[in-house]
């Protein structure tokens, strides 16, 4: 069985004099290749269909859709999260390699918008997870969504979109924000406790009262079950 | 995830497994997810999993004034939101006994009929990307922008144009704005041939599509079943024309209807239905210029109106299918239940589970899409 222990982790920083521009490269080209986890959570997603196509075209700064978490670097919300939803986007999120970007799309995202009576909808996207752009609108024109894409690309640049490291360094705040929706005994498949340790992104929120409670509640993970139990044939072998 | 969890656990060969299709799945529309249950790639049961988009609608608009709720309703339906005003707009002006002026009608129905013909665009273009054909998603989608940008002029909104209002509608039209209309519709009319020839005739969608999803009349009657998706099983019934309101009965236009009931056939009612859309949006286009006088008959302060009590229902013909509305007032200043009867909710929930059985598991997107359920509108 193969651990997080096991997986080396590459120090950058060496006083090497090439790192400076070694990192700038990098930068330049994580800013130009990024690909979207396009996960319609709301009415937002009806305007990036437009934003894709030929007409405003994406593509052109090197953006693309992408179906899969574990290849994407955008994480965007396109709209109200209901609760049932966020279990997912937090799943979601959590399972998407770093460096990750959130953006929020649309007003619900960044302060309830026009469901703020909702007893169904989560309010604040940022008690949840970090987000490094809003796009506020209801909702945003494609012009829009693009030019917050073309902020975004500058951010990482010049090195300033780093709020990824803010969910390894303030955890405990964000999983004190999670357990009061989804209950005491939350836990994701992901263990951020670990990640953090490992690979030294701990802050001063790292640990804290909420993150006790996870440990306490924390059952070891077992691989999902795929099969139905009911109306299966003995095994013939 | 952690890497121990991808250690497989040994499991006593079998053939049948359980599958969460959904809800980020690029083969679903929307935020929606299904549980199946595969033998081999044969579907044996399908569950549907909604309430992903869940918003508690009916509640929130028993919170808020009359007025108020007409930017709320477009939210149900994203992909075609002016159904949804028209019909709450109807239910108060039922209540309230309020007269909608000539002109008013006319223009609703030029909103209408705009916003059916996007929707069907988005619908195919959606449609079309399922079975790998992305450049009809593009040229669907491109389209359907020329029609928002026709929204965008005459209601001020791209998506949601809150343009009707109980009473009337909101704005006049823009001087030289149906002539734009008219542009629009022969350059939509002039791509329907390019169409068809990429996505309507194309053997890889005709083969893909055809014994696909397939329901009978009785079936299609038994399950709620309205719209293109009812049309498709021969069955001609259109609200617009057995049942018209504001100024259907006066126009000219043909129930596109199909046999075979399968996906192919639901898709090819809706590529008439753009037709017949277009044929009404001239007529429209051709008498809007003669009809003369207000656009909105008055209403009381919006913030203190009191819509009489009683109850009503109201339908219309969305591009979904049959859309209503069931609204009961108690006299006060905001209305005392609000109940949407969908179209979706039949055709996402009890309608796919039915006919996803038996299909294979690359085929659920061709139901899905063929049934043409909009998510936000099965949660609300």
């Amino acid at each position: 069985m193969s651990s997080i222990n096991q997986i080396p982790v590459i120090n950058t920083k060496r006083g090497n004099p090439l790192s400076k521009v070694f990192d700038e490269l990098v930068r330049f080209c994580r800013s130009r290749s990024l690909f979207i986890l396009h996960y319609c959570t709301g009415c937002g997603a009806i305007e990036l269909p437009p934003a894709m196509t030929s007409r405003f075209d994406m593509e052109r700064l090197g953006i693309q859709p992408m179906v899969s978490p574990r290849q994407a670097d955008i994480l965007l919300i396109t709209g109200y999260v209901s609760i049932k939803t966020l279990k997912r986007v937090i799943l979601t999120y959590e399972q998407m390699g770093s460096p990750k970007y959130v953006i929020g799309i649309c007003s619900c995202t960044v302060n309830g918008g026009m469901y703020w009576q909702s007893y169904a909808t989560a309010k604040k996207l940022d008690e949840y997870m970090p987000v490094d752009l809003y796009i506020a609108g209801c909702m945003p024109r494609p012009e829009a969504v693009i030019a917050g894409l073309q902020q975004l690309m500058d951010r990482i640049h010049s090195g300033e979109a780093n709020s990824w490291e803010d969910y390894f360094r303030n955890y405990d705040y964000y999983l004190g924000n999670q357990q009061k929706l989804f209950g005491d005994n939350w836990q994701t498949p992901t263990d951020i406790l670990t990640e953090a340790k490992h690979y030294n992104l701990m802050g001063e929120g790292t640990f804290g009262e909420h993150t006790r409670l996870l440990e306490q509640h924390q059952k070891p993970l077992e691989a999902l079950d795929m099969r139905l139990g009911n109306n299966l044939k003995e095994p013939t072998e | 995830m952690r890497p121990e969890n991808y250690e497989a656990q040994r499991q006593p060969p079998s053939n049948e497994y359980e599958l969460n299709f959904g809800p980020n799945h690029p083969g679903i529309e929307g935020n929606y997810a299904l549980k199946v249950k595969l033998h081999g790639d044969v579907v044996i049961e399908a569950k549907a999993d909604g309430g992903y988009l869940h918003r508690g609608f009916e509640k929130l608009m028993e919170q808020r004034l009359w007025i108020q709720n007409i930017a709320l309703v477009p939210r149900i339906c994203v992909p075609d939101p002016s159904p949804m005003e028209l019909c709450y707009s109807m239910a108060v002006e039922q209540l309230c006994g309020l007269v909608v002026p000539k002109r008013a009608q006319w223009i609703r129905v030029l909103q209408l009929e705009l916003s059916r013909i996007a929707a069907h665009l988005f619908t195919f273009g959606g449609h079309a990307a399922t079975t790998g054909m992305y450049s009809t998603m593009y040229w669907g989608v491109t389209d359907r922008d020329l029609l928002l940008d026709l929204f965008e002029e005459f209601t001020g909104g791209r998506v949601y144009s809150i343009y009707n209002i109980p009473g009337g509608v909101r704005r006049e039209l823009p001087p030289g704005f149906l002539l734009r209309v008219t542009e629009t519709l022969d350059y939509i009319e002039s791509r329907l041939p390019d169409y068809d020839n990429l996505f309507f005739k194309n053997q890889v969608f005709v083969k893909r599509a055809k014994g696909v999803g397939v329901m009978t009349r009785e079936q299609a009657l038994a399950w709620g079943v309205t719209g293109p998706n009812l049309r498709a099983t021969g069955l001609a019934f259109d609200v617009r024309r057995d049942d018209p309101y504001q100024i259907y009965d006066q126009l000219e236009f043909d129930i596109p209807t199909e046999e075979s009931g399968d996906a192919w056939a639901r898709t090819l009612v809706r590529r008439h239905e753009l037709m017949e859309s277009i044929r009404i949006l001239r007529q429209v286009v051709d008498a809007l210029p003669d009809i003369n006088g207000s656009i909105r008959s008055p209403i009381p302060n919006p913030l203190a109106w009191n819509v009489p009590a009683g109850e009503t229902y109201t339908r219309v013909e969305s591009s979904k299918g049959e859309l209503c509305y069931y609204v009961v007032s108690d006299g006060g200043p905001k209305p005392y239940r609000v109940h949407v009867r969908g179209p979706s909710s039949m055709h996402a929930v009890q309608v796919l589970e039915k006919l996803s059985v038996g299909s294979r598991i690359e085929d659920i997107a061709q139901t899905m899409f063929s049934l043409d359920a909009c998510p936000p509108e099965v949660d609300r």
